[in-house]
């Protein structure tokens, strides 16, 4: 979830609950005050007609027709007296009860006021009754009041939420944006400070930035190591390997010392092969190469193929190329072919005599994909995982192998922005695909 | 024929000088910029090996400096450590005859050279004679009293190759590495070159005895002439 969706979120559960709180808090309150009210009315209104028993109306009243009852015309207020059992001692007061009485065939909730009183060695029960539908109403209009407020609140929040947030983080996206997302080379890297009041985000562009500064530092200083490495390296191979093919012209060597230099020479070529494909790893890594060329796929794969007709008339393979497409993609030339070239080349060295080599496309929503699969003796799924490490070597009867050739791969499908899949069963067969995402109009 | 080697590397320059010496060139040296300048501006060389990465210069400069004198023709090879193929192309578009990537090989350099020599002063005579066997390298054919023998592409490559460098064993890397050209992690330990030299001795063999065409065990092959 978002951050400001999430503040948003937070906001309006507090603000939810304020709302909730204080109305419950004044609906309580109030149903409390407007009672106390009643209540207190209702007392006034009993000692009244307590004081008022003495006078002859009602005492003659009330040994004429036992029972009394008034109301006054809305039925809001009503007293009754009327005799009850006799008993000699009485609590002092009286007692508030809430109850529905029928009054004139109508029915109301009342706030009863009941109190026993002895008059005339008879036992009285004066009820006074006020009718709380007011306070019922006013309730329910509290509520209501409440959960519009509640609602109208809820989205003013959200809304304003959504909105501020969005406003201060907009400089936060700006420098994931420009200075994470965007940032392909440490090289080069937009050093201007993004404009913002957030001194969080302030702390957060600096420490970008100086990260940045650090990382490209040793860009630096690793494209400076590669340069020394290719002439503090390769020199010295040059001139041991030059030493060698000097001495093996003097016809006085004997055979074995012959061989041993021509061992040594080999050793020295395969020392030379392994630096220069870190070196080719290492300068595809770090952007050192043009992508000038537009480079048609198929044209490289005819060549690729001439040049290792050999090896596959050697192994009887047979090599079916299925490409329909003419497709071409703005790139390296050397580097895509060393790419293709590498890719073929394993099918062919991991192949079975005999076996098929098929090279296939397709073109899909300006997605192009290549696959170029073989019958060879396939990887298992761990292999698979690791076979663009460097310096991976899968089971092969091949004497040399430096176990670069897919890290290479790995390095130039990157640097061009081309997906690569395996798909391989062991025993069976692999197959490589490559996907083109960039989409380049078919010429 | 004269050679300027201009290495800052002494020890690679002395290796290459016993080297060409021994192939019959008058060898110069030059160390920095400064001396290769003063020499270049002196003398007429038929080869100029130009190392890029001098002390005190890069190798470009030289190379501009000789292609603005007038009436000059010699050739120049770059030899260096960088091996990038920016200045491979920058190299030959500034007029460089050829490019070796160092770690080279010296027969693999005196066959450039010969090549260039060839290319650049049309020799009167493009055929090598051995055995009987006249080797023209301009249309890259192989005569036997004047009757050809049909060889592949590589096949020839492989054969010119030896015989330039006769005498000399030729090890199978060297031989891979000159016909197919320097790629990466071509299997150069297989047998494959194998498999061309047999072709090559068969074909030869229905002409003349090819006892000459010597197959050095375990290492590569070696034309005695």
């Amino acid at each position: 979830m978002k951050l400001q969706v999430k503040l948003a979120l937070y906001n309006t559960l507090t603000k939810v609950a304020i709302i909730l709180f204080t109305g419950l808090f004044i609906l309580l309150s109030i149903e409390k005050i407007s009672y106390n009210h009643i209540e207190m009315r209702l007392q006034n209104d009993e000692r009244e007609i307590l004081r008022s028993l003495s006078s002859k109306e009602i005492s003659g009243y009330l040994s004429t027709q036992k029972v009394y009852t008034d109301y006054n015309i809305l039925k809001e207020e009503f007293i009754s007296i009327k005799p009850v059992e006799y008993k000699q001692v009485l609590h002092p007061s009286g007692r508030f009860t809430t109850e529905q009485r029928e009054i004139d065939h109508n029915i109301q909730d009342y706030r009863v006021l009941s109190h026993r009183f002895n008059f005339d060695n008879h036992t009285y029960m004066l009820e006074i009754g006020v009718a709380i539908e007011s306070v019922e109403e006013l309730k329910s209009i509290i509520k209501k009041f409440t959960i519009v407020v509640l609602i109208i609140a809820l989205v003013l929040t959200l809304v304003s939420d959504l909105v501020f947030t969005k406003f201060l983080l907009a400089p936060f996206y700006q420098i994931i944006d420009r200075k994470l997302i965007k940032v392909n080379d440490p090289m080069n890297f937009d050093y201007e400070k993004i404009k913002t009041t957030t001194q969080d985000f302030e702390l957060l562009d600096d420490s970008i930035s100086s990260l940045m500064k650090k990382i490209s530092n040793l860009f630096i200083l690793e494209k400076q190591f590669i340069a020394n490495v290719s002439h503090e390296l390769l020199t010295p191979i040059s001139i041991i390997s030059s030493r060698l093919e000097n001495i093996l012209l003097h016809e006085e060597l004997s055979e074995g010392s012959e061989n041993k230099m021509h061992a040594s020479l080999k050793t020295l070529n395969r020392l030379k092969a392994i630096i220069n494909s870190l070196l080719l790893i290492s300068k595809v890594e770090n952007n050192q190469y043009a992508k000038a060329d537009m480079v048609m796929i198929a044209a490289v794969v005819m060549e690729i193929r001439e040049e290792l007709e050999d090896r596959i008339d050697e192994k009887q393979l047979i090599f079916t190329n299925n490409l329909k497409y003419i497709y071409s993609i703005q790139g390296n030339r050397p580097l895509m072919h060393t790419l293709l070239f590498n890719i073929i080349n394993n099918s062919i060295k991991y192949n079975n005599p005999g076996g098929n080599i098929t090279i296939s496309d397709e073109l899909n929503d300006d997605v192009y994909t290549i696959t170029i699969a073989d019958t060879g003796a396939g990887m298992e799924k761990k292999q698979i995982e690791s076979a663009f490490n460097r310096f991976e070597k899968l089971d092969t009867d091949e004497k040399e192998s430096y176990g670069l050739g897919l890290a290479i791969v790995k390095s130039i499908t990157t640097f061009h922005g081309i997906s690569i899949k395996i798909n391989s069963v062991k025993g069976e067969g692999t197959s490589v695909t490559l996907i083109f995402n960039t989409p380049i109009p078919v010429q | 024929m004269n050679v300027l080697i201009v290495e800052d590397e002494k020890g690679l320059a002395l290796e290459v000088d016993e080297f060409l010496s021994h192939e019959g060139f008058t060898v110069e040296h030059a160390r920095t910029k400064k001396s290769a300048e003063e020499k270049i501006f002196v003398n007429n060389y038929d080869f100029i090996l130009l190392d890029l990465g001098l002390p005190d210069g890069d190798g470009f400069d030289l190379l501009k400096m000789l292609k603005g004198l007038d009436k000059r023709e010699d050739a120049v090879i770059i030899l260096t450590a960088r091996g990038a193929v920016d200045d491979r192309v920058s190299g030959l578009e500034q007029g460089a005859d050829d490019y070796l990537a160092k770690p080279f090989s010296l027969s693999e350099l005196l066959a450039r050279m010969h090549a260039i020599t060839r290319r650049k002063h049309r020799l009167e005579s493009n055929d090598i004679s051995i055995k009987g066997l006249k080797i023209n390298i301009q249309n890259r054919t192989v005569m036997f009293n004047d009757e050809r023998i049909n060889l592949t592409k590589k096949e020839f490559e492989i054969l010119n190759y030896l015989v330039l460098n006769k005498n000399r064993v030729i090890s199978r890397t060297n031989l891979t590495e000159h016909v197919w050209g320097d790629v990466l992690e071509i299997n150069s330990d297989s047998n494959f070159v194998d498999v061309h030299v047999k072709n090559l001795r068969k074909k030869l063999s229905q002409f003349i005895p090819i006892d000459w065409f010597e197959t050095v065990r375990s290492i590569g092959y070696r034309i005695n002439i």
